[in-house]
């Protein structure tokens, strides 16, 4: 009995740091672009949507295996990237107040419009990398594909951070983060780190979408609650570090799929939202950050 | 200076213009029925009114205090669903249930107002996204009271018990309650109520220096947004008739920041030209474009690409190009006046 309660607590534990990876790499794309850019994408879910569109394309349409189409993909993804920073984003230095992230909601838009046009209405289908097999853990099973799900998660964010903190390219980036100007004086080329923010997002909105296509089917609402939870984590763990959404996105996996199972299926996620909001009232800055003073 | 005249005053004052530019709406209906326009032009222009009414309220949030909210879309879908199930199931009178609509909506705005006081800027912005996803994920659970997935109906109003409307004379009422809202919020917006709100954008601990009172005017604003947001909400239930839960999700709430953005923040016509650029433009128009047309998402694309230029190019809206024309054509009409002399 004993048992068997452990190992459904395992199996969910296993299942939330796979949906956590998901999260992990939608929330970097999402912080990445917020410290050098100081704005909040909220195109980050679409363009990882229209990301997952063009593998789900490429490999269906012309029957190429799934790993190359990954590869073109991120290829297409980094195009994007560069195209969107390119004709918008460079454009957008003077404007003030929330005009930035209002920019981005239309950047939303304009993805949300052109992915039926070029793509259509019909859902797709795109299959897991590693099609079948599992290994037993505690007599929690676990698929292999999940095992890489995981993996990948844990190792491009571990990647990530050796590349800010261990890097020139990093180095350049954090600068950027802490103070744009002063950095641009400095000699630090900040449009070349811009335009690297924006296509590594790009490029983790397309990995985070090929992870959790198979569990669904690819649509224009692939990325809804995706984004919305990497969201809820950035808030959660704080805006002002790199680590901080990164915790805060496997908390808001695990808690989920806890509170799904032991509390109730319907009202679980409800559930959730509402005690990280009544967090956030308490701790503003979220759970690792640093308040941030503000100069009359 | 000289006092103006009475009639002048009259005939300057924006109340009346708000009444003429309602009357000049309500006329739709005739224009219609007489077949100088096409029936659909009533839902079309319908749907705008809803629209205008709810962009104005985050009108009131965004562009004078300048706090910025996702959550419309959840607060119309509460109003919606209240107003149904009141006249619907409970069998309550029309106003009964839009005032229940309207009342509960509110005091979670307020609440929400109250937490806004503990944080900053976006992140406001993520915890109302936050509020508006438990709103929807609610309204699909919630089967009794809102009919799952499969949606809920609601009839045209009757009005005092007695008067059956149909879609005209619901229109010409959507009108009315348009033209009240536009007056109340003029009304507001230009008072005591305004400048506080104002000075609380500039910054808000200039503004406490100065006395206003953080707390009082960022509840009333909150308060106001949802009020205005679930009204719209109501009406649209007993206007198009049916409310599915799918349809108060995130892209709605940025329809109606686009509308405010793209038609100009702080302008209350401004509000409505956004409304129809963002709704009736592309159902009207667009669609009617042989070929391009029947393209999908295409509103979309023309909504987005029209917010990132606005912002980037014109970012009092599109109402401040009246202003343009008005002091280019002042300009051209001085210069020539001085050619003369």
């Amino acid at each position: 009995m004993g048992g068997r309660a452990l190992s459904t607590f395992l199996q969910l534990l296993l299942r939330s740091l796979e949906t956590g990876a998901i999260y992990a790499l939608a929330t970097l794309g999402i912080i990445i672009v917020f410290r050098t850019n100081l704005v909040i994408n909220f195109a980050q879910g679409v363009m990882g949507m229209f990301g997952a569109y063009i593998v789900t394309v490429i490999f269906t349409k012309f029957g190429i295996p799934l790993l190359l189409a990954i590869l073109l993909g991120i290829i297409a993804a980094i195009a994007i990237g560069f195209v969107v920073d390119f004709v918008i984003i460079r454009r957008t230095k003077k404007v003030g107040g929330s005009g930035k992230e209002i920019i981005t909601l239309g950047m939303m838009m304009v993805f949300l419009g052109i992915a039926p046009m070029v793509f259509g209405v019909d859902p797709f289908r795109l299959p897991k990398i590693i099609e079948t097999g599992a290994f037993t853990l505690d007599a929690a099973n676990l698929s292999y594909n999940s095992l890489l799900n995981i993996i990948v998660g844990l190792a491009l964010t571990i990647g990530l951070f050796l590349l800010l903190q261990k890097t020139k390219l990093g180095l350049a980036i954090r600068t950027t983060a802490s103070n744009e100007r002063t950095a641009r004086m400095l000699g630090v080329p900040t449009k070349k780190v811009t335009l690297f923010s924006w296509a590594l997002a790009m490029v983790l909105g397309t990995l985070a979408g090929v992870l959790i296509a198979p569990s669904t089917s690819v649509t224009v609402n692939l990325m809804d609650s995706v984004q919305v939870n990497a969201f809820i984590a950035c808030v959660l763990g704080g805006f002002q570090t790199f680590y901080g959404p990164v915790i805060g996105a496997y908390i808001i996996a695990i808690a989920n799929n806890l509170l799904s199972y032991y509390v109730s299926s319907v009202w679980g996620t409800q559930i959730l939202y509402l005690l990280v909001i009544i967090f956030i009232v308490i701790k503003p800055v979220g759970l690792v950050g640093k308040r941030v003073i503000k100069k009359v | 200076m000289k006092e103006d005249s009475i009639i002048k005053r009259i005939y300057k004052s924006p109340y009346l213009h708000f009444v003429v530019f309602g009357l000049v709406m309500s006329l739709l209906p005739a224009l219609t029925s007489g077949g100088i326009l096409k029936t659909s032009w009533l839902g079309i222009i319908g749907g705008t009114i809803i629209y205008t009414i709810a962009a104005l309220g985050l009108n009131l949030l965004l562009g004078y205090s300048g706090l910025i909210s996702l959550g419309t879309a959840g607060f119309m879908g509460l109003g919606a669903y209240i107003s149904a199930y009141a006249t619907g199931n409970l069998g309550l009178p029309w106003e009964i249930g839009i005032l229940a609509a309207v009342v509960i909506p509110v005091i979670l705005g307020i609440l929400i107002g109250l937490a806004s006081l503990r944080m900053e800027g976006l992140y406001l912005g993520i915890v109302t996204l936050c509020v508006s996803e438990v709103l929807r994920k609610t309204f699909d659970e919630l089967e009794p009271i809102t009919g799952g997935f499969s949606g809920k109906s609601a009839e045209y109003p009757t009005l005092l018990g007695m008067f059956k409307l149909n879609q005209s004379t619901t229109f010409i009422l959507l009108c009315v309650i348009l033209v009240l809202v536009m007056i109340l919020t003029y009304h507001l917006a230009n008072g005591q109520m305004g400048r506080a709100l104002n000075a609380m954008r500039g910054s808000h601990v200039a503004a406490q220096a100065m006395g206003v009172s953080l707390l009082k005017y960022r509840l009333i604003a909150f308060a106001l947004a949802t009020g205005y947001a679930s009204l719209a909400g109501a009406l649209y239930a007993h206007f198009i008739k049916f409310v599915y839960p799918s349809t108060w999700n995130l892209p709605l709430s940025l329809v109606i920041l686009s509308i405010i953005v793209i038609g100009g923040l702080r302008s209350i016509y401004g509000t409505f030209i956004g409304a129809v650029i963002v709704y009736a433009l592309p159902d009207l128009v667009l669609k009617r474009i042989p070929v391009i047309g029947d393209i999908n998402g295409l509103s979309y694309v023309f909504s987005g690409i029209l917010i990132i230029l606005v912002v980037l190019f014109y970012p009092g809206g599109c109402v401040t190009v009246f202003y343009d024309l008005k002091r280019l054509l002042k300009k051209l009409t001085k210069r020539q006046v001085k050619d003369h002399v």
